[in-house]
């Protein structure tokens, strides 16, 4: 007789459950594949041409198998998997923009203060600000890596507030609110390079760390 | 021997035979799609790929429990029994099924089809 819980334990793969709760869940598709096969014999079927129908049923769910290890895992974790999305990017993404902005915010009040009047906005908030931006693309970054997501994630959740940025500015051009002094390819060019480009290089200055190949953390 | 339904209708109730089984008495998994393919004469029929994920679905929600204990042949199942909350749960599923049936039937007379 074939070891079933081998069989059962082949087919589902590594589950992203805790060892006690997989061994538990090949545990039982084994015994249910023993009695599967216990059935056949009952029926009057040799041991051989038993194992051979249960064998069969095993290779017919073949494309269930990958199915069956996923709803198993969504049906244990139903909650987490379904927060995933929202643990890996949004809850991330929103506390890098939020802190990106809350600064911003802060640097532009502190550049109004009448002792600092007429001095550049570069020096007082661009600056400052592209300095501190690497914080907020790590806070992000590193918060997707806590809750579990891969590379690709982690680093949407650090580049968030100029992915946000150049969303809202997209529109804002398209829509004409916003419209650039002459030459607009010059001026065009500017709000990019200042607003997008080097605040998501600082960004990723920040998130780089958290980018490394560290395997997810398993839904457990 | 029926032919089998396949249809959402089908799926939708399959949580209810399951609960309505356990109410009578705890069964392990196996037996659980052994009696419901009986009970139906085969209308219902659950593979291992149906069967398990609404298995540990219920449990999640608190509606059965599953327990290991051998079985008449000495082999540990886990066996399954409704909770005081599945219990609660059974009630009104069974109404609304009920209502569903009759209004059915009202509709296209499918008990005397």
């Amino acid at each position: 007789m074939p070891d079933w819980r081998a069989l059962a334990s082949e087919r589902l793969g590594p589950l992203k459950l805790t060892s006690e709760e997989s061994q538990e869940v090949v545990a039982e598709l084994a015994a249910h594949l023993e009695d599967f096969y216990e059935e056949q014999v009952g029926r009057g079927v040799s041991e051989s041409e038993a194992e051979r129908i249960t064998l069969d049923e095993v290779v017919q769910w073949h494309n269930q198998w990958h199915n069956l290890a996923r709803n198993i895992q969504r049906a244990k974790h139903k909650e987490e998997t379904m927060n995933a999305r929202t643990k890996h990017l949004w809850l991330p993404g929103l506390v890098s923009l939020t802190a990106a902005m809350v600064l911003l915010m802060i640097l532009i009040q502190i550049s109004q203060q009448p002792r600092l009047l007429g001095r550049s906005p570069l020096e007082l908030v661009l600056l400052p600000w592209l300095v501190l931006l690497p914080l907020c693309g790590g806070a992000g970054a590193y918060l997707s890596r806590r809750g579990g997501a891969d590379r690709r994630v982690r680093l949407l959740a650090g580049l968030f507030p100029t992915i946000v940025l150049f969303s809202l500015g997209t529109i804002l051009v398209l829509t004409r609110l916003v419209v650039f002094a002459r030459p607009h390819w010059w001026y065009g060019s500017l709000a990019v390079g200042l607003g997008i480009v080097l605040p998501s290089a600082a960004l990723l200055l920040g998130a780089l760390p958290f980018l490394g190949t560290t395997k997810p953390k398993a839904v457990a | 021997m029926h032919k089998r339904i396949r249809s959402k209708i089908a799926r939708g109730s399959a949580e209810l035979a399951i609960l309505a089984l356990l109410a009578e008495q705890p069964l392990y998994g196996f037996d659980i799609s052994k009696r419901i393919e009986e009970k139906t004469g085969g209308a219902l029929h659950f593979t291992l790929a149906s069967l398990y994920p609404m298995l540990y679905d219920l449990e999640k929600r608190g509606w059965i429990a599953g327990r290991w204990e051998a079985n008449h042949a000495g082999r540990d199942r886990r066996y399954y029994c409704l909770t005081s909350t599945g219990k609660k749960e059974l009630v009104p599923l069974r109404r609304e099924w009920n209502f569903f049936f009759q209004a059915l039937d009202r509709l296209a007379g499918v008990t005397n089809a």
